[in-house]
């Protein structure tokens, strides 16, 4: 491989370049396939919200059996030591949050972390920014958990959030369909709603 | 006025389809929530399979009405998308006050206003889904039919 510098080169390039894209067919969804990504969001955004009754605050009791089971069969060296040391602090029974420090209100972090996912999804707000959110909680389940059943339940889960990064699955039976124009078109003046619209 | 009406009835029952198939792929038993909507109206089913069924379309059936009102309420106006989703999520909170509050709080002899916090959140976003997604079907159909007209 090699970088060309002349003047050429630079135009020969370009051409090749244009006769390249002129080739490859642009690619648009139709309101029926991004109508059913809108749905495909909102159940996806309904499996976040149904995780959130078995560890109902105000002692997030229903989470402390994964996180010690996510301390014990974690994939990455030394994460069971940082939860050891975080969310199990402290802790003097395997069973239940006695004697723990910290595991509270870090708890009540996963909690709302995993409601703001599922109200950002069902609702299609801010879609992408809960996708992001979901994919990186996700992702954090799969490192604790997967070996602890059915290998691919998490890396699904990170999959179906990566999906709902890449396409503005909002933008149809949700809230960003009216925050999108809105925001694109503040966002040619002032530097935070460009940064929001890319959230939509 | 007929068009509107059509149209909010159509949006209707497809928000109440997804209200209902939420209903059914509940954590436990499939369906388990559905015959709710049954406890609403006090009807009792022994059989629960055939409850949950008759939940289901009771659900849709609920929809179809909250449709045909949301439609009457748009009289023959073309609407933005502001106004369907704010519409709609009025009618969602609406319903969840008839049907998750007073009705369910009547037919199991409790207080009037009484909830706790877990049956508030698992009824009230849900309700509210309901209403954004009748207003956003609602403002697709009207969009349809404007790009056919055209």
């Amino acid at each position: 491989m090699s970088i060309s510098s002349s003047a050429g080169d630079r135009k020969r390039v370009a051409v090749t370049g244009a006769r390249e894209s002129s080739t490859t067919t642009p690619i648009t969804l139709s309101e029926r396939s991004i109508t059913g990504l809108a749905l495909i969001r909102i159940f996806v955004g309904y499996l976040w919200f149904q995780q959130l009754f078995w560890k109902l605050p105000p002692d997030f009791r229903g989470l402390y059996g994964y996180i010690v089971s996510e301390s014990q069969h974690t994939i990455i060296p030394g994460y069971g030591y940082i939860l050891q040391h975080t969310f199990l602090a402290g802790c003097t029974s395997m069973s239940t949050p006695a004697g723990c420090t910290a595991f509270v209100p870090l708890a009540a972090g996963v909690w709302a972390a995993e409601l703001l996912v599922a109200i950002s999804l069902m609702f299609g707000l801010f879609t992408r920014f809960g996708a992001i959110l979901a994919t990186i909680l996700s992702l954090q389940l799969y490192v604790g958990l997967a070996y602890t059943g059915w290998i691919w339940i998490y890396g699904q889960m990170v999959l179906l959030a990566l999906v709902l990064v890449a396409v503005p699955a909002g933008r149809r039976l949700g809230v960003d369909q009216w925050l999108a124009p809105r925001l694109q078109a503040a966002g040619q003046h002032h530097r935070i709603a460009r940064i929001a619209s890319w959230f939509v | 006025m007929v068009q509107t009406i059509r149209r909010g009835v159509v949006a209707g029952l497809l928000a109440g389809l997804l209200l209902a198939t939420l209903d059914f792929v509940t954590d436990g038993t499939p369906g388990r929530l559905l015959p709710e909507a049954l406890n609403w109206f006090g009807i009792t089913i022994a059989d629960p399979t055939i409850s949950r069924f008759a939940g289901f379309f009771l659900i849709i059936v609920l929809g179809g009405v909250f449709g045909l009102i949301f439609g009457a309420l748009q009289r023959e106006r073309i609407i933005t998308i502001s106004r369907a989703l704010l519409s709609g999520l009025a009618l969602g909170f609406v319903w969840w006050l008839v049907f998750d509050l007073l009705l369910a709080n009547i037919m199991s002899h409790h207080a009037l206003f009484s909830l706790d916090f877990g049956r508030f959140l698992s009824t009230f976003p849900i309700d509210l889904l309901f209403g954004v997604v009748l207003g956003a079907i609602y403002y697709q159909l009207q969009q349809q039919r404007a790009a056919v007209a055209l």
